[in-house]
């Protein structure tokens, strides 16, 4: 099952997408994805409902946050009312260590972001402030990077023996899919995502051609 | 100042006024400069004549920020506008457009951290009709 795990809507300050967009893109253009992660930026978008959109096209639509750290950027899945409570998703000097220990105890879990960015990258500010416990994955493939970035991601990755993810950080409709993630097991929900991410059961991914119609 | 102790003191309170009387010759003139063909935006005999719906975003009031608002203009940079129609706005009218702080955040990007100032100006006209509401984002880069 493949999913663009990292995307924005106009729910988020810099969106232009709307997700129908997004859905209707996706099927136009027959892009070889199930589904993909709204991970707004600073907030959980607890308004929007997208599972209309979900039976008219098929496709699994999750909601999602991108929070900031001291660290950079991270996203997080499995937000819930116990997580929101042990810091503020607004805020863009969280504590790394506090988001992905927190993330953990209330079932959640967090995976820094476009790492190879400068400033909002975790391994440029991982060289200067050190090392954090409970890094489990990183976003290896950011469809925003610039050269060199993605690289650098990648040897971290294999440097720390972290998992992988891939996503398109698409603010815009026709950047959906860049990059996404290959999960080996069939995902229904967000509980069977954070499931798989805790796993290690996943791979992230340059999707190829589009699908064949019907 | 971080920006919850500027919100707290400039947002949500209406620090500029501006009034405008529509003229048909600026409605055509707009929407032609845009490239624009309906003669319902082009024409002020059509029966429907009115503004192109982006027209209210060329309006600014006689100050971007409230009095005394912290701001170092040389790290600053327009980050775009955005506008929700209400109601069109027709040939003749009276605009009343007032200005208000409408939010103040901080993010990280690439060139580290930015506080985003958001200038809402809502627009009526004589009748007290809500036409549209224009944001303009103003952001401050911090230098390193």
């Amino acid at each position: 099952m493949i999913l663009d795990l990292h995307t924005h809507s106009i729910a988020s300050d810099d969106g232009r997408a709307k997700v129908e967009n997004y859905c209707q893109w996706i099927a136009r253009k027959s892009l070889p994805l199930d589904g993909f992660v709204l991970t707004e930026h600073r907030q959980f978008d607890d308004d929007s409902d997208y599972r209309s959109l979900e039976d008219e096209f098929g496709l699994l639509i999750l909601k999602a946050s991108e929070v900031e750290t001291e660290y950079g950027h991270v996203l997080v899945f499995g937000v819930n009312d116990d997580l929101r409570a042990r810091f503020d998703f607004s805020k863009i000097d969280n504590s790394l260590a506090t988001v992905l220990e927190e993330s953990r105890r209330c079932g959640a879990v967090a995976v820094p972001c476009h790492p190879g960015r400068p400033k909002v990258g975790l391994c440029a500010h991982w060289e200067v402030r050190g090392p954090v416990e409970g890094v489990v994955a990183i976003e290896t493939l950011n469809g925003g990077s610039r050269e060199g970035e993605n690289e650098q991601a990648l040897q971290y990755a294999e440097k720390y023996g972290w998992n992988r993810i891939g996503g398109s950080d698409s603010h815009i409709v026709s950047h959906i899919g860049r990059y996404a993630t290959r999960f080996e097991d069939e995902l229904a929900n967000m509980e069977d995502l954070v499931a798989a991410l805790t796993r290690g059961r996943f791979d992230a991914i340059q999707p190829e051609s589009p699908r064949s119609p019907g | 100042m971080n920006a919850l102790e500027l919100k707290s003191k400039f947002a949500g309170y209406v620090f500029d006024e501006i009034s405008v009387t529509v003229k048909a010759e600026s409605l055509v003139g707009y929407a032609k400069a845009c490239g624009e063909t309906q003669p319902r935006f082009t024409d002020p005999s059509h029966p429907d004549f009115q503004a192109l719906p982006n027209y209210p975003t060329r309006f600014h009031g006689t100050r971007g920020l409230p009095e005394d608002f912290p701001i170092d203009m040389v790290r600053c940079f327009d980050a775009g506008k955005s506008i929700q129609i209400h109601a069109p706005v027709r040939a003749g009218d009276v605009i009343e457009g007032r200005s208000e702080i409408a939010d103040i955040y901080e993010k990280t990007g690439r060139s580290g951290k930015m506080l985003f100032i958001v200038h809402r100006m809502n627009f009526y006209n004589q009748r007290g009709v809500h036409l549209a509401t224009v944001d303009w984002r103003l952001v401050q880069r911090e230098f390193d």
